[in-house]
């Protein structure tokens, strides 16, 4: 259901996406990251009537939630959204685990409501800015690994500078390439004076996909994806 | 088996760390109980249900398990949130009469329930 969760989505991904993927959704600022990853699972939640569960590290659910509705994003009843802030604001002079508190935060859900089967970390950037941790490579290959096993399809929103040129990744960001099922990316082009937004299927295991960048919109109803940009 | 009466600190030690555990995994598998319980008594944030618990069962409750079970019981009527005059960075938590109903009628439903299972296991 997901590859007919946001409209024009299905001209990308021919086949769905397996139950259990881990996908990055990676991009600059304003490129959509965050409404489309809440759109996909917002949409699909309201198909299914599973639940989803959409994590924020950097915003809290009262300004996520308004940011979705500037966008004429419709959050659905089965999608339940978590912030950090008050235990950032309450445990300000402990360290705290994001990463054992993002799995803790999950089984909370899973075992709340049954059949939580998507879930979004919005973004891996906060994780890794917020921990000091070491060993925070291999958590987060641990952390993988209990997603999957798990079979709950994840959206994990990564930004990356503007200006680097596509298929070019970060020490960080090529571990977790390797490490995630499927890429998304997003990204803007000029030309001609305009801007457009696109949207780009750089990987999707078990997926027939389209290659090509598509222009992404957004309108009152939501985000659109229309025809390959090029 | 043969026990010499040295031996009688440490199987009293032994004795008491099983019941700690016995304690500690009552209380993670019903926090929701033991939150509503600390919140009858006066408004707390996380933090301060966290400590409350901390101190009278001597049982840590993690960040990530006490957070959303505030969050869900606010959405669901049973507390209500409000910033504290001159903190607005912690959020306390009280009972609304509905979860003021609900934690009287959960804690005497648990503690009962804790009861019959003694009775259960003594004979």
């Amino acid at each position: 259901m997901l590859k007919n969760a946001v409209n024009g989505l299905e001209n990308l991904l021919m086949n769905e996406i397996p139950a259990g993927s881990v996908i990055l959704v990676n991009g600059a600022e304003g490129t959509l990251k965050s409404g489309l990853v809440f759109s996909m699972l917002s949409n699909h939640i309201k198909v299914t009537g599973e639940h989803g569960l959409y994590v924020s590290l950097e915003q809290t659910k009262a300004s996520h939630q308004q940011n979705m509705d500037s966008l004429g994003i419709k959050k659905v009843d089965g999608l339940h959204i978590f912030d950090y802030q008050d235990m950032r604001e309450e445990w300000i002079d402990r360290e705290l685990d994001f990463v054992k508190m993002t799995e803790e935060v999950i089984d909370f859900y899973k075992n709340k409501y049954g059949n939580l089967k998507v879930f979004a970390l919005d973004s891996l950037n906060a994780l890794y800015s917020l921990s000091d941790d070491v060993h925070l490579r291999n958590k987060m290959y641990h952390f993988f690994l209990s997603l999957r096993e798990e079979g709950l399809t994840t959206f994990l929103i990564m930004e990356s500078p503007q200006s680097r040129l596509p298929g070019q990744f970060t020490e960080w960001h090529q571990s977790e390439r390797f490490l995630a099922d499927g890429t998304i990316e997003l990204g803007r082009v000029e030309g001609n004076g305009v801007v457009k937004r696109y949207i780009q299927i750089l990987k999707m295991r078990s997926t027939r996909h389209a290659m090509e960048k598509h222009q992404i919109v957004i309108d009152e109803n939501g985000l659109n994806i229309l025809g390959p940009i090029y | 088996m043969n026990r010499s009466i040295d031996k009688i600190p440490e199987l009293c030690e032994s004795h008491e760390d099983y019941c700690k555990k016995f304690i500690e995994r009552i209380i993670k598998t019903n926090r929701e109980v033991f939150i509503l319980s600390s919140l009858l008594e006066k408004q707390m944030c996380g933090y301060d249900l966290i400590k409350d618990i901390f101190t009278k069962c001597d049982v840590f409750l993690s960040q990530g398990t006490v957070y959303p079970i505030l969050y869900t019981l606010e959405d669901e009527g049973l507390l209500m949130a409000e910033y504290s005059k001159g903190d607005m960075r912690s959020k306390k938590y009280s009972l609304t009469p509905k979860g003021r109903e609900i934690a009287e009628k959960d804690i005497e439903e648990f503690t009962n329930a804790l009861l019959q299972i003694s009775f259960l296991i003594k004979r």
